[in-house]
């Protein structure tokens, strides 16, 4: 069942003074299904993160139009737009952006206190979230006080505990190590495993060799994509980077 | 070229911070300006020229003085910390990009160079300007129109603030070299972000600050005695400034961890962002909202005494001097019958007439109440005593019977009494050797205030006959020794006849008995010019230092706002992107700001309320009783200062909201 559809989406950014144009998306369309781990990849400046804000209703696109749940993103009214993020997208970003001034529970909390949820409720929502993150033991503490790896999952505990349609992750592994990168991709694999729709943001290989489809974007257009199916994640990881090297050393005919 | 380099390096880096520096500069030349006024006026010679009281008020101006200098150390330093604490990624970021720290000394050293420049020079005109202006204000609540006015600059003056505020500035340079010298580049970058540990919260500390509070409340309101008053307020006041600091430092953090620890309150999307943001910037926050409850509180205790003080001028006067002319003079010295001889012939040859004459004699000392005995004996007296030091004041059941036209009678051994602050309320009366029986207590005596201002607890008593007295007063001089008091002759009334007349009849008893050293003479006309001198002199300083004070609170206000604004741009981001409402943000900004902004407020009227009490007792010394007017006085006061409070927090609000804004 498709969940997401974006279809022929452009996105032309005018610069403040004068008329120069910048094309960022110059026609995108895609379509992800219920239960899918897609990864977009491109590098910086090919649109990929002009299209998350899109699909993450932090932008709004100057054509085309983005579905999710047959719902068009671009009819709703700006009143209504936190809510909606709130109930519907669960976000997971580079930096974390966790306050500091709440603990990780709180911070984990903070979608469903501005839902205005029961605290009984939170706490029943909380708990076994908590035992398949492995974040059980550091509730209490302030992020300043835990390593990022750890951080990152308290970030996907709160993208996820309010059971979203949809989870955008934005270079989710960009500002951890290795180890805890590897972890915390194992991490939203088995997130996807238990029926949550991820969409991530990465120019990492590593981290797209996770996903079930790696769309490659180039220049504001949809430049391949691949399935990865009965791949292992290291046969994924080879097929990922010979595409980036094709797409880096620029042959094909897709431009022009 | 090197150093049009760093000065134009500092000069960019002025404007670049405008909206952090703009403010401090006007602080510096405001504070520069203030300084030079009251610097100038305490020097001015043409306030010397004025008629009365030129002493008292330049006495009061260069106190003021000193207390501008102090304001100005601290508040620079204070202000000057928030620009540091901004500053300190901008240097970071310059050390990193290869600059070694002598290079960024020496651009501070000419952002210094050029705020105190351009702060002493425009700080300097507008004091040269306003001084006049504040001259010819002084004057005028002084309502002296005849001295000659003089446009002048006091090169002394300005001399006194280019020293001062160039030691200044060198301190801040000092201080703000040693800060970068300390700091490694990469904590300068990161010194901004670092994460702030929720403070603990400090239960001994918070129960210490109330107790502070408490106590200085108790003094106040449990305060009798205006004579111990006075030591007991500064007593008071020291303990509610430590209160305020430990309540707002450890207090306010007890009490929103409180709120926090009840789920079904904190986790309310208003509460939730509001409580936790509070409490993590509660420890930054404290010191800044104890000093602007503080400064409000000062403020407002100095405006509405001294306003009351000018206002209630009159009454206070006929407090004191409830007739015209006052003439007191030893009965060693001059015996009654002659005294009264010597003023009417005076009288007469002036042709003026006396009018509601009271004249008795008496005897006035002071001993230490203890239930029913008053103690003489000064070497016993312990300091706790003070309080209950009461004057005592002795007359004549004759001289009471003429002036009260009455016909009482007392036995050899009966007096009646009455208490000026509280009824004596005990059967007998012990004094020396000596048993009285209370007769009656009196409600009301003629020479209340005659004989003492309402400033320590007196006791009038009516003795049977002058034998009495003149045993009483054979005792106390044995007492007392060299410190005994005489028998007074005091003789007080109103008179008829034109103003020069009655001038005259105060020049020629002041020869006749004051100058001879006979007694003392008091004429109301006379002393209205040393009073009014004096309280226009209060006036004056009250009103200069309120509008210290209330600049001072405008800006920390906004600094605070300004970097609170920049702190929570980030969670008010991050926020959003999870799903919190552009209505959302401002109805938890409104609900923080608003507690915040105005917890100081209504500390500062809590301390108001509680220091009305002693005010008013204080105020009691300065022969001002009229509670209404005072009252009157203060809560005008607070009207107009909430009303500015009110407007800072409309325009600091806005500039709140436009840096939060995305």
């Amino acid at each position: 069942m498709t969940l997401l559809k974006v279809k022929n989406v452009k996105k032309t950014y005018t610069t403040r003074f004068g008329g120069m144009q910048v094309q960022a998306l110059k026609g995108v369309d895609m379509e992800v299904n219920e239960g899918e781990y897609v990864a977009i990849m491109g590098e910086s400046g090919s649109g990929k993160s002009t299209l998350l804000n899109i699909l993450a209703a932090l932008d709004k696109p100057t054509q085309g139009e983005v579905l999710l749940n047959g719902k068009s993103l671009t009819d709703i009214s700006e009143k209504e737009i936190s809510a909606f993020r709130r109930k519907h997208l669960g976000f997971v970003f580079q930096d974390f952006n966790l306050l500091d001034n709440f603990t990780l529970k709180d911070n984990i909390f903070l979608p469903l206190v501005l839902s205005g949820e029961h605290y009984e409720e939170m706490e029943r929502k909380l708990f076994p979230l908590a035992r398949e993150l492995g974040i059980g033991g550091i509730l209490e503490k302030y992020p300043y006080e835990v390593s990022g790896g750890q951080k990152q999952r308290c970030a996907v505990a709160r993208a996820v505990i309010t059971s979203p349609s949809l989870v955008l992750a934005d270079e989710p592994t960009g500002a951890l190590d290795s180890k805890s990168a590897d972890e915390l991709l194992t991490l939203l694999e088995r997130v996807n495993q238990t029926g949550r729709t991820i969409i991530m943001v990465t120019h990492s290989a590593k981290a797209a060799s996770f996903a079930k489809r790696v769309l490659f974007i180039k220049d504001g257009r949809v430049y391949h994509q691949v399935y990865k199916g009965s791949k292992t994640n290291e046969e994924m990881y080879q097929n990922i980077s010979n595409i980036l090297t094709v797409m880096a050393t620029g042959g094909v005919g897709h431009e022009k | 070229m090197r150093s049009r380099f760093f000065v134009s390096m500092a000069a960019g880096n002025i404007k670049k911070n405008a909206k952090m520096y703009v403010p401090y500069l006007l602080a510096c030349t405001f504070t520069t300006a203030m300084f030079y006024i009251i610097t100038s006026l305490s020097w001015n010679k043409d306030l010397k020229k004025m008629p009365v009281g030129a002493d008292e008020i330049q006495i009061l101006l260069s106190l003021g003085t000193g207390i501008v200098a102090f304001f100005a150390l601290v508040f620079l330093f204070y202000i000057n910390s928030f620009l540091m604490k901004r500053r300190k990624k901008e240097f970071g970021l310059f050390n990193i990009l290869g600059m070694e720290k002598r290079h960024i000394g020496r651009i501070i050293a000419w952002e210094s160079i050029l705020t105190a420049a351009s702060s002493m020079v425009v700080g300097l005109f507008f004091g040269v300007l306003l001084d006049k202006l504040m001259f010819l204000i002084l004057l005028n609540i002084f309502q002296a129109e005849d001295v000659a006015l003089g446009f002048h600059v006091s090169w002394k003056a300005a001399a006194q603030t280019a020293i001062l505020f160039g030691v200044l500035y060198l301190l801040l340079y000092v201080d703000a070299r040693r800060q970068i010298h300390l700091a490694k580049p990469i904590e300068l970058l990161r010194s901004q972000n670092q994460g702030e540990k929720e403070p603990k919260a400090r239960w001994a500390a918070a129960f210490l600050g109330v107790a502070c509070l408490l106590g200085g409340y108790y003094i106040s309101v449990t305060s009798t005695n205006p004579l111990a008053a006075f030591g007991l307020f500064f007593l008071a006041v020291i303990l509610v400034i430590v209160g305020t600091y430990l309540f707002f430092l450890a207090g306010s953090v007890a009490w929103l961890k409180l709120l926090k620890k009840k789920k079904s309150y904190y986790y309310k999307a208003n509460h939730f962002i509001s409580v936790s943001g509070m409490i993590y910037r509660m420890k930054q926050n404290a010191v800044g909202l104890a000093n602007i409850c503080i400064l409000s509180t000062m403020v407002l205790v100095m405006l509405s005494s001294t306003l009351s003080l000018h206002f209630g001028i009159k009454e206070a006067l006929n407090e004191k001097y409830p007739r015209e002319m006052t003439v007191a003079c030893d009965e060693k010295n001059m015996e009654q019958n002659k005294q009264f001889q010597v003023i009417q012939e005076i009288l007469n040859k002036e042709k003026v007439e006396k009018k509601n004459y009271i004249g008795y004699s008496y005897l006035g000392f002071s001993a230490v109440r203890d239930k029913d005995e008053f103690q003489v004996k000064r070497d016993e007296w312990k300091m706790p005593d003070l309080r209950k030091v009461s004057n005592l004041f002795f007359i004549t059941l004759d001289d009471y019977n003429k002036n009260n036209d009455t016909k009482e009678t007392l036995e050899k051994d009966e007096i009646f009494i009455y208490g000026n602050q509280k009824p004596y309320r005990e059967k007998s009366l012990h004094i020396f050797e000596d048993t009285f029986q209370i007769k009656e207590e009196l409600n009301a005596f003629q020479g209340d205030a005659l004989m003492a201002s309402n400033v320590a607890s007196s006791y009038f008593i009516v003795v049977e006959d002058q034998e009495i007295l003149a045993d009483l007063y054979e005792k106390q001089k044995a007492a007392y020794g060299k410190e005994a008091s005489e028998i007074k002759n005091y003789m007080a009334f109103d008179m008829t006849g034109e103003q020069e007349e009655k001038d005259r009849v105060y020049e020629t008893l002041k020869i006749k008995l004051e100058e001879t050293g006979v007694g003392n003479v008091d004429f109301k006309d006379a002393a209205y010019d040393s009073f009014l001198s004096l309280y226009s002199g209060f006036l004056f300083i009250g009103i200069f230092l309120s509008i210290l004070f209330v600049m001072a609170a405008i800006l920390i206000i906004y600094y605070k706002q300004i970097t609170e604004g920049y702190e929570d741009k980030e969670r008010y981001e991050i926020m959003q992107k999870v799903g919190l409402g552009e209505r959302e943000v401002k109805r938890a900004i409104n609900s923080q700001i608003l507690t915040v902004f105005f917890l100081p407020l209504i500390m500062a009227a809590v301390h108001i309320v509680f220091a009305f009490p002693i005010i008013k007792r204080l105020l009691a010394t300065l022969y001002l009783t009229d509670t209404k007017l005072y009252m009157t006085c203060t809560v005008g006061c607070f009207a107009v200062f909430a009303l500015i409070y009110v407007l800072i927090y409309k325009i600091t609000a806005r500039t709140y909201y436009s840096i939060v804004k995305r």
